[in-house]
């Protein structure tokens, strides 16, 4: 790859890739080391890509690696089930206007991180389930889940902030009861 | 398929309406198309994920990771080894110095190292070892102190004498805690290599500091900590303490 096209593709992806890493990383100085790395990264393996419409994927995959890389075991992934998060906060929606971006993120950040991976891939570049489970290695049903799951705890994050910021909740959604059920 | 399948099927159908045609999800949609319900919260939850990528999108960049990502790469590329023997030599001599680095193992009582050296021994190994890679690579220091100085690394203004005659084999940073760290490695004459560690004063590095004579080994390592000004510095190698003090 020449300089100039090396070129073209940080300035096409180290934004969205320091975003995905800042909701991974404890601090922004390690968000920007592992965006740095995985340019590095590209820099001397990236050859062995054939397809280079794939770099993008590429990239985001490294960058991921490089982090569980780096966490080195230290946290388990937990085990949240669905049923954990209540169904009544499932069916309302925090104000976003009332939010700010550091607001969101701070909230996807502290999403688990099982979840917050596949949510922040969906959301900045927005891959498809099919992408997502390719970069993360796991089953598409497994991804779906995740961003299920991911998407209830996130909202449940943002109603704290809002409820804590004293900004009312939006309800847009029927109660459980009102709740209808199609074929199966 | 009840609408909790059908939801679960949907919080993965992306806002920008890429999917609409994926087979996957067709009965969901088709569901939805037919309950008003279902319908209503598929909309807002596309509503709810198109304000939250928007959100996401938002959040600022530091405005040098750019050019900080340009300029380590290119200084990668510039300063790789020409040609395959000079290649061989080096990982010949990373060998040899591990090979050394067993034979005068020493077995030492309570080691005194704090957890950010530690993680530069860990980190040293790695290097010597060839598990991991250099950020950058020249046989001349000053070059690395330069890319460190430029990708605010924490990095000397000078060299300590002894080692400023040596030359360089590339440099590696690090964060521990919180707190970032750099290695650079030198080659010593008789073969082996001597590493220079640089981190910045903070309460979560003072306590393991000793005089620059103290000499602390720990395994095969010699290792010694000073402070200048607001840097932290370890010197450290696979070898004697006195093998290390002539680099002092």
């Amino acid at each position: 790859m020449s300089d100039v096209d090396f070129q073209q593709l940080v300035d096409q992806q180290y934004a969205p890739l320091y975003r995905f890493a800042l909701t991974l990383a404890k601090s922004e100085a390690d968000a920007a080391d592992l965006t740095q790395q995985a340019f590095f990264l590209w820099a001397s393996k990236g050859h062995q890509l054939r397809d280079r419409s794939k770099a993008k994927s590429w990239l985001f995959t490294t960058l991921y690696r490089e982090f569980l890389g780096r966490r080195r075991h230290e946290v388990r992934f937990p085990k949240i089930e669905l049923d954990e998060v209540p169904e009544e906060e499932m069916s309302i929606s925090p104000n976003l206007n009332a939010l700010d971006s550091p607001g969101v993120l701070q909230a996807l950040r502290e999403v688990e991180e099982p979840f917050r991976a596949p949510l922040t891939m969906f959301y900045l570049e927005q891959f498809s389930y099919q992408e997502i489970a390719n970069m993360l290695e796991v089953p598409i049903g497994t991804v779906m889940s995740r961003l299920s799951r991911g998407k209830a705890l996130l909202r449940q994050r943002l109603l704290s902030k809002a409820e804590a910021l004293g900004n009312k909740v939006v309800s847009f959604q029927s109660n459980k009861g009102e709740e209808s059920h199609g074929q199966s | 398929m009840d609408n909790r399948e059908a939801k679960f099927f949907l919080n993965a159908y992306r806002p920008g309406g890429q999917d609409a045609n994926d087979p996957r999800f067709a009965e969901a949609l088709n569901q939805a198309r037919c309950d008003p319900t279902l319908q209503r919260w598929f909309d807002e939850s596309v509503a709810f994920d198109a304000a939250i990528t928007e959100k996401l999108c938002a959040v600022p960049v530091p405005r040098d990771l750019r050019e900080s990502i340009l300029a380590g790469v290119k200084v990668s590329r510039r300063l790789r080894w020409p040609k395959p023997f000079i290649r061989w030599a080096i990982a010949a001599m990373l060998v040899l110095s591990a090979i050394l680095g067993s034979l005068i193992w020493h077995k030492t009582g309570p080691t005194h190292l704090a957890g950010w050296q530690s993680e530069a021994l860990e980190v040293m190994s790695s290097l010597v070892r060839n598990r991991s890679t250099f950020d950058a690579q020249s046989r001349n220091p000053t070059e690395l102190l330069a890319w460190l100085h430029k990708n605010d690394a924490p990095a000397a203004q000078r060299l300590p004498e002894n080692l400023e005659r040596l030359e360089s084999l590339g440099c590696k940073t690090f964060p521990w805690n919180g707190i970032p760290v750099s290695v650079i490695c030198f080659m010593r004459p008789d073969g082996g290599l001597v590493h220079l560690v640089t981190t910045r004063a903070s309460a979560g590095v003072e306590p393991a500091i000793k005089g620059k004579a103290d000499v602390v080994q720990r395994g095969g390592w010699s290792t010694v900590t000073w402070r200048e000004g607001d840097k932290i510095y370890m010197l450290a190698l696979e070898g004697s303490p006195d093998q290390l003090r002539a680099y002092l």
